[in-house]
């Protein structure tokens, strides 16, 4: 018989106990806060991405659902004249891995909060970042850290400086594995060269708690980004108060993880040791818009399949089951 | 090994025979007697971190697994193997370049002029990419060791190998045609130790980066 790395693997009784009580769970917090549930279609016939399952039905392409936000965007822009202001989901996805080794996501539960073009973010992402506070406890999880970062804090000099396509692509490569060098490197010869560089080396300077914003001062472009700058320091002085015990804040200003989708704040949920995060999300505004609708959007997504692979790898990070 | 323990993975050859040296009398020395012994698990002079000692190729993947949580290794195996890892620094050693080199007869010009060309190397995502670059085609065929003696036997017309000091050509009577890239060694880490547990790690890539380059 063929070996097969089980990309989508069965779970046995604890862990399917496991993942319905999580599913739970994370839907009565989401319910409770007036996240209302919606259930996209689990086959997708848009235009399909690379690493999704795909088959035909009859003579026409289409894909297991990849990604619950991509799937709940078609459904919201086709059903309603009007965005709903907070969605919730919970279900199975299917795609393939980038290595041929690594498991890939398979359950997610989320949430999004949605709004007309126009309207004030400030408030809708420190609820958000509010609602992911509370998931590590919700799980059982014994500590927990969560990143606060910015996509715009990248993409603004980037397009300020009118680096686009691989150029540009290069400059977030090397910011996403922390390497200013690299930076330094892909820029040999463009005007721009040593300013994005001076911007990386400060973006990566500091990787702590709320005064790690202060790095910002560093960067040629600290003025074009105040007011990312300023929208960061009254997220942590709206968040820090009501931090829960063993959730540590961390700012990350070099987040550049999805640079492609986000727009704004982004959020990264991680465990002490773990070695993927386990809840992430962010601002995506131009995700509506591209689909016909004047609406701005930001969610999260807690990704169930990572957090049961650490429950059986790393049981010790977890409270005793009651 | 417990979950506490955490792991540098150190390269084998060429880097490691200029790493090793390096490290002596700093809080990552290697234990000499374990060095001298078939061990791969060396204890370093900081309790409760430990080295792995693997080969190039072999180390990035260990990297972006997770089981060692920092690791030395050089940008041209970083650049053909594109892992998922952070690269904290440019650590200067181990610089060398990647070349092509021919028989010391052959110019740059005789093998562009080649209607078939043949490049034997163990880089092939570089050459893959010069070429393109120069808007050559060519067969690449692929070794993983001893690449000199290709275009000595008649197995490619060139290669595109690591040059430190020329020393090897010149002893097989090869020359640089022609200078694609440069590498040095690179001080890589784990993205979800390094995201998860900066506490513990930062201050680690800290003293790596003092003791190998000489600053903090």
């Amino acid at each position: 018989m063929a070996v097969r790395t089980p990309h989508f693997p069965d779970l046995l009784f604890s862990a399917a106990a496991r993942l319905r009580k999580w599913e739970g769970t994370l839907m009565g917090h989401f319910a409770a806060h007036g996240y209302r549930e919606l259930h996209p279609s689990l086959v997708l016939r848009e235009a399909v991405p690379d690493g999704a399952l795909r088959f035909f039905d009859g003579d026409e392409l289409v894909a297991l659902r990849w990604d619950f936000t991509m799937a709940l965007a078609g459904l919201l822009a086709r059903t309603f004249p009007a965005p709903p202001d907070r969605v919730a989901y919970a279900g199975a996805v299917f795609r393939r891995p980038v290595q041929p080794w690594e498991a890939v996501e398979r359950f997610e539960v989320g949430c999004e909060r949605l709004q007309p073009e126009g309207e004030p973010a400030a408030e809708a992402d420190v609820e958000l970042a509010r609602m992911l506070m509370a998931v590590p406890g919700l799980l059982g999880l014994k500590s927990a850290i969560l990143h606060l970062g910015n996509a715009a804090l990248v993409r603004r000099p980037l397009e300020a400086e009118g680096l686009f396509g691989e150029l540009a692509d290069a400059v977030v490569a090397a910011l996403s594995r922390r390497a200013p060098h690299r930076v330094r490197e892909a820029l040999d010869g463009h005007p721009s060269a040593a300013r994005l560089t001076a911007h990386a080396e400060a973006l990566l300077s500091e990787f702590d708690g709320p005064g790690t914003l202060g790095a910002l001062a560093a960067s040629p472009y600290a003025a074009l980004l105040e007011e990312e700058r300023s929208h960061m320091d009254r997220a942590l002085q709206a968040l820090l108060p009501i931090l829960p015990p063993n959730l540590e804040l961390r700012v990350d200003l070099a987040d550049v993880a999805g640079l492609g989708f986000y727009t704004g704040p982004t959020l990264r949920l991680w465990a002490p040791g773990a070695q993927q995060e386990l809840a992430a999300g962010g601002r995506y505004d131009r995700l509506f818009p591209g689909l016909g609708r004047p609406w701005q959007a930001a969610g999260f997504c807690v990704r169930l399949s990572r957090l049961l692979d650490l429950a059986a790898t790393r049981p010790d990070l977890f409270e005793e089951p009651r | 090994m417990t979950h506490s323990t955490l792991l540098i993975a150190f390269p084998k050859g060429r880097l490691g025979d200029e790493l090793v040296p390096k490290l002596a009398h700093t809080p990552l020395a290697l234990d000499p007697a374990a060095l001298k012994s078939r061990v791969l698990q060396i204890p370093t002079a900081t309790p409760g971190v430990a080295a792995l000692l693997l080969k190039g190729a072999d180390l990035p993947r260990y990297v972006a697994a997770g089981v060692a949580s920092l690791g030395i290794v050089g940008s041209d195996t970083l650049d053909e193997m594109d892992m998922d890892l952070l690269e904290l620094a440019d650590l200067g050693f181990g610089a060398c370049r990647l070349s092509l080199c021919a028989k010391a007869e052959v110019t740059l010009e005789d093998l562009r002029a080649r209607p078939h060309l043949r490049l034997a190397t163990k880089f092939p995502k570089a050459t893959e990419a010069w070429l393109s670059r120069e808007g050559l085609t060519a067969e690449l065929v692929p070794l993983s060791s001893s690449a000199e003696l290709a275009p000595l036997l008649g197995l490619a017309d060139a290669i595109v190998d690591l040059v430190q000091t020329g020393g090897t050509l010149k002893a097989h009577g090869l020359v640089e045609t022609a200078i694609l890239g440069r590498s040095s060694a690179r001080l890589v880490a784990a993205r979800g130790a390094y995201l998860s547990e900066p506490g513990r790690l930062r201050p680690l890539a800290g003293a790596l980066i003092a003791a190998l380059k000489g600053q903090d």
